[in-house]
Formats: structure tokens, C-alpha cells, sequence
């Protein structure tokens, strides 16, 4: 496919990458600079990219919205939680599925993508007063659970594409120089399933952080979420606050951004594997 | 489980802090009857309809431009997955901004531009086009890379025998890529329907289903009624009906699925 391609048709590649480019990265631009900007620069019309940058913004965030840092550090505790759960159990999901095959487990493959097809919100409606009767409502183990159960359909559908590349003959060998199945998953099987396991994680770790819809319904007070406040926010700011807004939102974004930009490799190889969000 | 004992609470009525009554199908009843629930299963329809096939197109583009070679792949890369690690409250909120009429660059660009003044949140129209843009912006990344990952699945020697025997490029394109793109692309846009069927929160922080409950869409209108109104019987009855449209989606992707494997690929 290396025929050369004409002017007007350079001209027209070009012109669509640097469209979709703009229309992806533009918005996280504004965020990020306008949260270094002074209130009357940040709505100056054309936009400026030259601008004398300041951080009171992050300065009056932290001496005024411990809210937000709070909701940080929920954010956090529940995003790790979840991701740490997701993993363990679909890597063993994934290595049962894979090595142990049964009508059982072939149905419940079946049963887990048909459930992953649901709408979140209606299981809100079931949820919400099992939640509460069981005095899980409004806390951080509540959404751990809730994230974890959400992501460990499909991690476990990444882990067992991983593990089906491992030819059997390997667990064999394994067996036959004496290595226990204990030793065989966690020396050997867990070494050569890291990219899964990696890719897995990050959509864990994206969604819980990010996820704004169970964390509205159950998380009320104590576990509320950055993203929850930041909508708070958004709501309630005056017209003075909008730096400051941006300085949280810059600091909500930065994580997944550099976690996507640093290891987009085994997120495309998760994606191509399993490739689902929602 | 779960969605058993949501058709369960469908039959019945009930609240906050109230038991269960059993009213057999009269939350359906109730559901059907109600016109703000027909409004939101045509926006819902309008929307997804409206998103996906938008998104789909501009994957395929994206994508076909990817396989044939951009300059910085990588850094390219990065740029593009982007706004799908972005939480919906961030992108809803700069998208809001940018819209703005008085404040937004976007908006007074297309004032000075001369389409006249986006006041998006007055109407609902402008309103569900607003939570489409979003909407599309969030989930590209997602429908490029599944279509990126189907073309790079085709097998490079077909268009090696396509050139030698002189067709150009469109025509491979048309004749090659498309046709054994087609799994590829159906699988992708069962995908995104269903992913779009559920959207919540673009409406709900955008709108909040507003003016007058015109621009709400089906998850919104279950959580209205659910916690809102605290009305858990209609809201299941909607919630079962959403399940219904889902699995309705998904059967013809399992339908699929099992025919490839029944085909022996």
C-alpha cells in the first residue's frame, strides 16, 4: 500500500488528523491552562496560549475546598481497592477458565458478558436497599465492591485470551519437575500474564476513579468520590470560581492521563483483547 | 439476580421505607401511559441513532488514516485514547463551558462566524445535540481502537495481490477492506449501542433532563422516578423494560458470536 499519495490527498490526511486531534486534545488543553490563569484571562475571546501563568488558583484550592482533597483520597482508596480486588480474582478467574474447561463454565462465560450487557442503573434500583440493610451504605468497601464486580466479567475474558496463549505443555513441564499448581500460577503463569494483568488494571483503575453514576446513588457523605464533588462544583460555582474549578479538574485529570499516555502499550493490548467500556 | 428482583419490584408498589404491594402490570401500565416516558424512549432512540453512527464513521476514517501511517504514531496514540480516560463530569463541564453563550469559545466562535447565538440549554433539541457531542467525544477512542485492531486483522497479502492486478486505491478499499471489515464494524456498533443506551450522566449533569422533563433520556427517567420520587415500581418497570432493550442488542452480537464458532473460525 506504499503508492504515493497526490498533494490534494496529503493535504486531506493531513487535515483529518489534525481535526481529530484538535477535537481530542483541545478541551484538556483549555482545562489544564485555564487553570493557571487569572479569572480575567481565562475568558478572553479569541482564547490566548500565551498568558502569565499563576498558581493562586491551586493556592485558594488548598486553603479553601479541603472538601475536594478529601474526595481525592476517596477517590483514591476506592479506585486502588477495586483495582487490587478486579485483579486478584479474574486472574484466577481466567486461569480456571482457561485450564479447566465444563459445560458449568461455559454457561457461566455466557451468564457473566450477558450481565455485563445490563444498564448500571438498574442495578441501582435491587441494590440500594440491600446496601443499606447491610450497613454498607455510603462507604468506601461499598464501591470497591461495586467497581470490582463491575470490571471482573471482562478482566477475566482479557486474563483467559492471555492465558490460552501459554501453551499447556508448559504447565506440564512445570508438573513434571515437580512444582505444585500453587507454584506453577504464581511463579510462572503470573510472569507471562503481566501485560493482561496490567492492561486489566488500568481500566479498572480509570473507571473507578472516573465513575460518577453508583458513586451519585451510594456514596452520600462519607465516600464521596472527586468526581462527585467536582459536579458539586460545577453547580454551585458563582462566577468568581471558575480558576479554581479548573485547578481541581486538572488535578482530578492528571493521574489517568499520565496512566494512559505511559502505558498505552498494554492498554491496546488489553483492548484488542477484550475491549469493552461502558 | 439482580435484574429478577427488579422485574419482582416491578409488579409491585412501593417506596421509601414501604413495603411491597402487589399490583400485578399496573406500573406498566402506569409507564406506558405516561407521556414523559415516550419522551425519553424518543430522545433515548434519537440520540443513540444519532451518536453512533457519527462515531462510527468517524473511527473508521480515524483508523483508516492510523493503518496506512501517520507521522509520531505513538505520541498520536496518546492524544486519541485521551477523552476516554476523562471522567463524564470533567468532559461535560468543559464542554459546557465551551459552549456557553456569553463565555464560551466555541459558542462565540460560531456567533461570529455568523450561525447566530447557540443558547444550547434553552431547547432540548439543542440540548440532546449538546450530550451527542459528548457523547461522541468520550467514546471515539474506544470505537476507533476496535475498528483499528479489525483492520490491522486483514491480511496484508490481499492487497498486495489487489495492486498488482491495478486496482486503485479506493477500490481496494471498497472491495477488500470493507467487506472483511464487516464483523468488525457490526461488533463495534452493538458495542456502542448498548454503551449508548445507558448514558446518564451527560444528561443528568448537563440538562438534569430539563426544560420541563423534555430532554430526559431512559436512565434518567428511571432515576427520577426511583429516587427522586421515590417511586421504585414504575422505575423498575422502566428499569426491566431498559434490560429487555439491551439484551434485545446484545442477542444479535451472542447470535453472531455463536454462528462464527459454529462456522468453525
Amino acid at each position: 500500500m506504499n503508492d504515493a499519495y497526490s498533494p490534494l490527498e496529503r493535504l486531506a490526511r493531513g487535515l483529518l488528523l489534525g481535526f481529530i486531534l484538535i477535537w481530542s486534545v483541545a478541551p484538556i488543553l483549555f482545562i489544564v491552562s485555564s487553570s493557571f490563569k487569572r479569572q480575567v484571562d481565562i475568558f478572553v475571546y479569541p482564547p490566548r496560549l500565551i498568558f502569565t501563568p499563576t498558581v493562586d488558583n491551586y493556592l485558594k484550592l488548598t486553603s479553601q475546598w479541603q472538601d475536594f482533597f478529601t474526595s481525592m483520597g476517596n477517590s483514591l482508596i476506592v479506585a486502588l481497592g477495586a483495582t487490587v480486588l478486579a485483579g486478584v480474582v479474574s486472574f484466577f478467574g481466567g486461569y480456571a477458565y482457561s485450564r479447566y474447561r465444563s459445560r458449568i463454565a461455559a454457561w457461566s462465560a455466557v451468564y457473566m458478558i450477558a450481565v455485563r450487557v445490563l444498564p448500571p442503573i438498574v442495578v441501582t434500583l435491587p441494590l440500594f436497599p440491600v446496601a443499606d440493610r447491610l450497613g454498607l451504605g455510603d462507604t468506601h468497601l461499598l464501591l470497591i465492591l461495586l467497581y470490582a464486580t463491575f470490571w471482573v466479567s471482562l478482566n477475566t475474558m482479557i486474563m483467559k485470551n492471555f492465558f490460552d496463549q501459554i501453551p499447556y505443555e508448559l504447565d506440564e513441564a512445570a508438573y513434571v519437575d515437580g512444582a505444585s499448581e500453587w507454584q506453577l500460577v504464581s511463579r510462572i503463569l503470573a510472569r507471562l500474564t503481566f501485560q493482561g494483568m496490567a492492561a486489566g488494571s488500568i481500566f479498572v483503575f480509570v473507571f473507578s476513579w472516573n465513575e460518577y453514576l453508583f458513586a451519585m446513588i451510594f456514596a452520600t457523605n462519607q465516600a464521596k468520590t472527586a468526581p462527585l464533588i467536582l459536579s458539586e462544583l460545577m453547580g454551585a460555582v458563582d462566577g468568581t470560581e471558575w480558576g479554581v474549578l479548573f485547578a481541581g479538574v486538572t488535578l482530578q485529570l492528571m493521574p489517568v492521563v499520565l496512566l494512559v499516555t505511559l502505558a498505552r502499550r498494554y492498554l491496546i493490548a488489553g483492548l484488542t483483547a477484550g475491549a469493552v467500556k461502558g | 439476580m439482580p435484574s429478577l428482583y427488579v422485574f419482582w419490584l416491578s409488579l409491585n408498589q412501593s417506596s421509601y421505607g414501604t413495603g411491597l404491594t402487589w399490583v400485578g402490570l399496573e406500573n406498566y401500565r402506569a409507564v406506558f401511559e405516561d407521556p414523559y416516558f415516550w419522551r425519553a424512549a424518543v430522545n433515548t432512540f434519537l440520540v443513540v441513532n444519532g451518536v453512533v453512527y457519527v462515531e462510527l464513521l468517524l473511527g473508521l476514517a480515524l483508523a483508516a488514516l492510523f493503518v496506512s501511517g501517520v507521522p509520531f504514531r505513538g505520541l498520536m496514540f496518546a492524544c486519541i485514547l485521551m477523552p476516554y480516560a476523562i471522567s463524564e463530569v470533567v468532559a461535560v463541564l468543559v464542554w459546557k463551558m465551551m459552549m456557553d453563550p456569553n463565555i464560551g469559545a466555541i459558542a462565540r466562535t460560531i456567533e461570529e462566524m455568523g450561525f447566530g447565538r447557540v443558547n444550547w440549554s434553552a431547547s432540548p433539541t439543542t440540548g440532546l445535540v449538546l450530550v451527542g457531542v459528548i457523547n461522541i467525544w468520550t467514546h471515539l477512542p474506544f470505537t476507533f481502537l476496535m475498528i483499528y485492531a479489525g483492520l490491522l486483522a486483514i491480511d496484508g497479502s490481499l492487497y498486495e495481490a489487489a495492486r498488482i492486478d491495478g486496482a486503485t486505491r479506493w477500490q481496494r478499499f471498497l472491495r477488500i477492506t470493507l467487506p472483511l471489515l464487516v464483523p468488525t464494524l457490526l461488533i463495534t456498533l452493538i458495542f456502542r449501542l448498548i454503551f449508548a443506551f445507558r448514558m446518564f450522566s451527560e444528561v443528568w449533569l448537563l440538562t438534569k433532563g430539563g426544560p420541563a422533563r423534555l430532554s430526559e433520556v431512559l436512565a434518567v427517567y428511571l432515576y427520577q422516578h426511583g429516587f427522586r420520587y421515590g417511586d421504585f415500581g414504575t422505575a423498575s418497570a422502566t428499569g426491566w423494560m431498559m434490560v429487555l432493550g439491551s439484551l434485545l442488542l446484545a442477542s444479535v452480537f451472542l447470535f453472531a458470536m455463536q454462528r462464527s464458532m459454529k462456522g468453525g473460525e
